[in-house]
Order: structure tokens, then C-alpha cells, then sequence
């Protein structure tokens, strides 16, 4: 697969802040690449930068070939932007606001009116057609959003914490709508701090904090590259003396680096194998003779992953195979 | 051959020039603009002003002519019509000037700076459209709303042809300097609208803007005159005068009264024409007891009886001839005199092009603080510095 997305040492200086101190991505075609960190990580300034609304004060990025800083108008062409926060206007109906943006990027009338009705259809607002864009909730003005990213059938989008302010139920359309645009062919880069959303969705992540890249590559490469433990759930058929037995067995396994009861009962597992070793721990816990009701690794990996990296006093020095290269320290 | 490659030329410049994104946000913005009943009102309302308006003027004017004719004023009732008519037309565009300086700048001092607030802006620059077409087209879409309201009061002043007085060309003149006025104020609203992140505080400066280049710099004009009053000392320049579109509309109505009345003598009076005021005969000291012309002066006829100068420009219709009595002035040792000097579309022109050349240089600087990559980013104190993402890496 062919990079689609690319920065190198990309650093953005604000004063005497530094926001983006040197952050190299590479996004193959057809990913969802997820940038996770915390607020102030400098997520959003690098989304701009890579969006043309930023210049870098170091470092390039392309998208698509286009240079960011060389040829932004070509970059525009092959990008759809949605920032964190965003307006409507007022006044403006739903298909009107589409309609302006297609005329932005220059489609001609016929198009305009079938992109127009193919989007509507495709966020599920065709019946918000004539609605005014302001009188619109939430969730269905981010999906209108999206929607106006995608007029110009762009290979890449840029989405800014898109699930931020959303219900539950909006989190979940938008997330099925991303997995349809991800069937479509596009390369969606999505930041969030709201980890399990991208958990579920990416399929490579970058960690950033304090300007600069922690890791990054698939969540299972970082997690092993890293030797950072998952947590396994273990339910056994088992109670009060016998739990606890089943308990000091998990604990004497190779690996395993903490265990506890839980109040439901359930075992936890700090551990530290990779999935073969997973599965290892599951057949010598069957061939011990425990009476297991549910094995699986907890849903937060990401969460976990992501603490481990960016709770380090020193993360430089300790991510050092996967910190980016840059001497711009901040 | 050449015509040919200019046929060619010509759709790859457009599109360079912007066109398309002027299109797409000029069809956005009237269609908000002009949505409902709003812009039917609107139009209604500024009509029913303006003929009210010229309707009370006319009345006013139409009472002291009858008061004139009985009390024996001399004149015939064409010459008494003809004044009404002027009266109305000069009246109108005074009240249409003051209209448009305020409707103008307010109605483009909003245009950036309410996509900065409601946060809109981002998603247009990242489109294809460039910062001049966003500018131009937010510009001459709120400017087309100050048009249609121009255009519509036409069929009002039009009315001063059943009194007369007033030249088609007169009507044209003045319609051109309501324009170049609408252009170079929504520009600067434009411009302010660019700079300054609140629509509050963008119309708060513009409308301070206005005022100094209206009465700001005319006030300077006035003190300067006031405190260097001297035949020989230099003239305040009249150019503090080009931004100020009533002063041009004096001069427009200079031009409709015939060269010989009260706007006419405010314009000389400005631009240091001489006029029966200016003319101080017999200074010692000076050859011949004469009058030294600066250069850029010019002499109305009634002073040179028998016209010893014939390169000095004559203003048209000096209506009293060589009946002036202006006693022993010789005027003599010209310097130079500025052919253009007393011309009847002297003044408001110079005006005008001010006015545009002002308006094209708001757009630019709009232009470039529209621009997200901008590479100049102005600090004006009290205005924080703003920073997009306002966040720090600590």
C-alpha cells in the first residue's frame, strides 16, 4: 500500500509555545488512522497544518503527492476538512449549504444536484433537505459537516474530534457512516481523546503528546513493540476458596504480572504476552482442570496503551525506538 | 491573430481572477440577504424616505420662492422653478451620501468577521476558493443589497426634471460619485471586518473610520486654513477634502448651478479658486500692485476684463461677464496656471478616484488578513494575539 498521507518533522511555534514539535506520520490508502492524545497534544494544530489553514514553521507534510506547503490549492482539491469545532450559517437551508460548497470546489450544475441527493442519502438527512441548517441537532449538523467534506469526492479526509459533543446513538451513526466511507475507498485521519471510539475503528494510530509522536502503527504492533501488558477477564465456575485457587494459579503463570478478584467475581489479569501467548494461558488454564466461563482481553487496550505511553516522566528517553527523531525539544 | 490568442487568454484568466468562488459566495450571500420579505422592506422603506424627504424639500423651496415673488424678488417663475429643482436634487444626494455611508459600512463590517465568530471561516478556506474571491464576492454581494437601494430611489430623484435646473448629466455625476461612495466605504467595512475578530468592534471602527475621513479630516482642513491665513502662505491641501463624498457632491452641485452660487464658492473656497474673496488688489512691494497667481489658481473671467491671459483657463458660464467691477486689479507675472485648474469636473473626480483607489487597497489588506497562511500577522495592542488551536505544549 501506498502512503497517502506524510509528514516529516513537522513543527509548529507560537511565541515561544512550541504546539507541534516535530511529527512525522505516514497514512497508508484505505486506513483509518486514529491521532490520540490529550488535550493540548497538538492534534488539532497538526490536522491544520496538514488541512493548509496552518503553515509550518518546520517540516513538510503531503497529502496525496500535493505539498502542504508548495501547493495547498492542490491539496484542497484531494481533502475533506471537518475541524473540532465548527458553524453553520444561519439562513441557509440544508441542500443551499451543500450547494455553496459544491460551488466552492466548481462542480458543474448537473452534478451539483446529484451529489447533493446521493450525500443526503448517505448521511441519512434527505428528508432534512429543505430544513434550515441552524434548526438542525447536533449530531445531524456533524453529519451535514461530513457531508460538505465530501462534495468534491475527496481521497482523504481530515476529521477534528468528529464524535466530540455527540450522543451515544449519533457516536455510533457516525461511526458506521466512517466505516461505509472507509468501504468507499477513503483515507480517513481521525483525532480524538475519547479512546475507545477509535479503538474500535482505527486501524492505525498514532500517539501524540507534547507536540510529538509517541508512537505509532497498528494497535497491536504498538502494544507489543512497547511490552505493555493487557488485561485479561477470566470468569471461572468457581467460589470463595476455589477462586482464590484459580486466582494463584493465573498468578504463578509466566507473564502474568498482577492478579485481583473482582467484586463480581470476574479475574484480572495483568499481562504482558503477546496473543499467542494469550492463547497459551487459556489452554494450560483448560488442561489444569479450571472451569472457565469467559476468557477475553478487556475492551480498554487503547486506554491502557495510551496511559502506559504518555504517563512516563521521560517518554522521549523510554520511547526511543518510536520517538520521532527530531532534536526540537520542547 | 492576436485577437484570437486574447479569445483563448481570456477563460484561463478568469478562473485565476476567481470568478467561480465569487459566484459560489455571491450566490450564498444574496440568497440569505434577499430571502423573504427582508429585502422587499427594506427597498420600500428607503423609497418612502427618500421622496418623503424630497417631497419636504420641495415644499420648503416651492414656500420661499412664492415668498420671493411677492415680496418682489425680480425673478421669473422658470428661474425661481429651475432653483427648486437643484434644491431637491442637491438635497437628495446629500441625504442619499449620508444614507450610504452608513448603510454601507454596516452592511459589510459583519461580512468576515461573523464567519470568524460563528466559526465558519475554516471550512471555506479550506476550499479551492481563494481569499480574493471570499473578499470580492462577501463585498459585492452586501454591496449589490446597497445598489438595489441606490437604483431604486432613481425613479425619485428623476422627479427634479418636472422643475428643471438639473441636467440629465448632472443626475449622472452625482449617481456615480453614490456608487464610488457605496464602493469605497464597503470596502473599508470590509477591511475592518478582516482585521478585527468581533463583528462588534469591526462596525465600532469602521464607523470611526468614516467619521475621520469625513469630518476627521475636513476639521483638519478648516483648523489648518484658520491658523495659516495669509495670502502668500500655502493652502491646506484640498485632498483632505477627497474622502469626504459631500464635499464632492458640493462640486457636482457646483456643476448644476452653473459655476455661480453657494456650493460653487465652497468648492473654490476649497480648492483656492479665485474668487471675489480671494482677490486682494494693490499689495505693496508686489510689481504693478498686482496679484502673484500660484500655480494651480485659476482667474474667473470677471477679473481679466480684457482677458491679457489667454492661457488662463475661463470657467464657462461666468454669467456677470466683464461687468465685474474688481476696480485697478491687474493680475500679472503668472507663474503657471493649471489648464485644468477651473474646470467644471475638476474637483469630484480627483475625489472619486481617491475614493476607488482607497477601496481597491481596503480589499488588498482584506484580502491578505483573510489568507490563512498569511505570513504577516498585525499586533495591535489590546487585541490578543490569536492562537488557533489555544493550546500550549507546556
Amino acid at each position: 500500500m501506498t502512503s497517502i498521507v506524510w509528514a516529516d518533522g513537522l513543527v509548529k511555534r507560537y511565541d515561544r509555545t512550541l504546539a507541534v514539535a516535530g511529527v512525522d506520520l505516514d497514512v497508508a490508502e484505505g486506513e483509518i488512522f486514529g491521532l490520540v492524545g490529550p488535550n493540548g497534544a497538538g492534534k488539532t494544530t497538526t490536522l491544520r497544518i496538514l488541512a493548509t489553514l496552518l503553515e509550518p514553521t518546520a517540516g513538510d507534510a503531503e497529502i496525496a503527492g500535493w505539498s502542504v506547503r508548495r501547493n495547498p490549492n492542490d491539496v484542497r482539491r484531494v481533502l475533506g476538512f471537518m475541524p473540532d469545532v465548527f458553524g453553520v450559517y444561519d439562513d441557509m437551508r440544508v441542500w443551499e449549504y451543500l450547494d455553496f460548497f459544491a460551488r466552492c470546489y466548481g462542480l458543474p450544475a448537473a452534478t451539483r444536484k446529484r451529489v447533493i441527493g446521493d450525500l443526503l442519502e448517505l448521511v441519512d438527512l434527505a428528508d432534512k433537505r429543505n430544513s434550515y441548517v441552524q434548526g438542525l441537532s447536533r449530531g445531524m449538523q456533524q453529519r451535514l459537516c461530513l457531508a460538505h467534506a465530501l462534495v468534491h469526492d475527496p481521497k482523504v479526509l481530515l476529521l477534528d474530534e468528529p464524535a466530540s459533543g455527540l450522543d451515544p446513538r449519533a457516536r455510533v451513526e457516525l461511526r458506521e457512516l466512517l466505516r461505509e466511507l472507509r468501504t468507499m475507498g477513503k483515507t480517513i485521519v481521525i483525532s480524538s481523546h475519547i479512546l475507545p471510539e477509535l479503538e474500535e475503528l482505527c486501524t492505525s494510530v498514532a500517539i501524540v503528546d507534547r507536540g510529538r509522536v509517541l508512537a505509532s502503527g497498528r494497535i497491536a504492533d504498538i502494544e507489543q513493540r512497547l511490552r505493555v501488558g493487557a488485561v485479561l477477564r477470566v470468569r471461572v465456575l468457581a467460589e470463595g476458596e476455589a477462586l482464590e485457587t484459580a486466582r494463584d494459579w493465573f498468578a504463578g503463570q509466566p507473564d502474568v504480572a498482577a492478579s485481583a478478584i473482582l467484586p463480581d467475581g470476574t479475574i484480572e489479569l495483568g499481562f504482558r504476552g503477546d496473543e499467542a501467548g494469550t492463547a497459551g494461558l487459556l489452554r494450560a488454564a483448560v488442561a489444569a482442570d479450571i472451569a472457565i466461563a469467559s476468557f477475553a482481553r478487556a475492551a480498554s487496550d487503547l486506554e491502557e496503551l495510551f496511559l502506559q505511553v504518555t504517563g512516563q516522566d521521560d517518554p522521549a528517553a523510554s520511547m526511543a525506538p518510536v520517538a520521532p527523531g527530531s532534536e526540537v525539544a520542547a | 491573430m492576436t485577437a484570437a490568442t486574447g479569445r483563448r487568454r481570456l477563460p484561463r484568466l478568469l478562473p485565476r481572477l476567481a470568478m467561480p468562488g465569487i459566484t459560489a459566495i455571491g450566490v450564498k450571500e444574496l440568497r440569505g440577504r434577499m430571502r423573504g420579505k427582508r429585502a422587499f422592506i427594506s427597498v420600500t422603506v428607503y423609497v418612502i424616505l427618500v421622496a418623503g424627504f424630497a417631497w419636504m424639500v420641495g415644499r420648503i423651496l416651492e414656500e420661499n420662492a412664492q415668498n420671493q415673488m411677492m415680496f418682489g424678488g425680480g425673478f421669473n417663475a422658470s428661474v425661481q422653478s429651475a432653483g427648486i429643482g437643484r434644491g431637491i436634487f442637491i438635497a437628495l444626494m446629500f441625504l442619499q451620501t449620508l444614507m450610504i455611508l452608513v448603510l454601507a459600512p454596516a452592511s459589510t463590517a459583519g461580512t468576515i468577521s461573523s464567519e470568524r465568530e460563528k466559526q465558519t471561516l475554516d471550512l471555506l478556506a479550506v476550499t479551492p476558493i481563494s481569499s480574493v474571491a471570499i473578499v470580492v464576492g462577501k463585498l459585492l454581494s452586501a454591496l449589490t443589497w446597497v445598489f438595489v437601494l441606490i437604483l431604486a430611489s432613481i425613479p425619485v430623484t428623476a422627479l427634479v426634471f418636472v422643475y428643471g435646473g438639473v441636467a440629465p448629466d448632472d443626475v449622472i455625476r452625482g449617481y456615480v460619485m453614490l456608487f464610488v461612495t457605496a464602493i469605497a466605504f464597503g470596502a473599508l467595512g470590509t477591511f475592518f471586518s478582516s482585521l478585527l475578530r468581533r463583528s462588534g468592534a469591526a462596525t465600532g471602527m469602521t464607523f470611526v473610520a468614516v467619521l475621520i475621513s469625513t469630518v476627521g479630516l475636513s476639521f483638519i482642513w478648516v483648523f489648518m486654513n484658520v491658523t495659516s491665513q495669509s495670502v502668500f502662505a500655502r493652502r491646506p491641501p484640498e485632498a483632505l477634502f477627497y474622502l469626504n463624498p459631500f464635499v464632492a457632491q458640493a462640486d457636482v452641485a457646483c456643476g448644476a448651478e452653473a459655476s455661480q452660487g453657494s456650493w460653487c464658492q465652497i468648492i473654490d473656497t476649497i480648492t483656492g479658486t479665485f474668487t471675489d474673496f480671494g482677490v486682494q488688489p494693490g499689495f505693496d512691494g508686489q510689481p504693478g500692485g498686482g496679484v502673484i497667481i500660484e500655480k494651480g489658481i485659476a482667474v474667473p473671467e470677471r477679473f481679466v476684463p480684457d482677458a491679457p491671459l489667454p492661457d488662463v483657463q475661463i470657467r464657462g458660464d461666468v454669467g456677470f461677464g466683464g461687468n465685474a467691477n474688481v476696480g485697478g486689479v491687474v493680475v500679472n507675472d503668472v507663474l503657471a496656471v493649471d489648464p485644468l485648474a477651473a474646470g467644471r469636473d475638476r474637483y469630484w473626480p480627483r475625489s472619486a478616484l481617491t475614493l476607488m483607489l482607497l477601496a481597491v487597497g481596503f480589499t488588498a489588506a482584506a484580502v491578505q488578513l483573510v489568507t490563512p497562511t498569511r505570513r504577516w500577522r498585525p499586533r495591535l495592542p489590546g487585541i490578543p494575539r490569536r492562537r488557533r488551536t489555544g493550546r500550549s505544549a507546556e
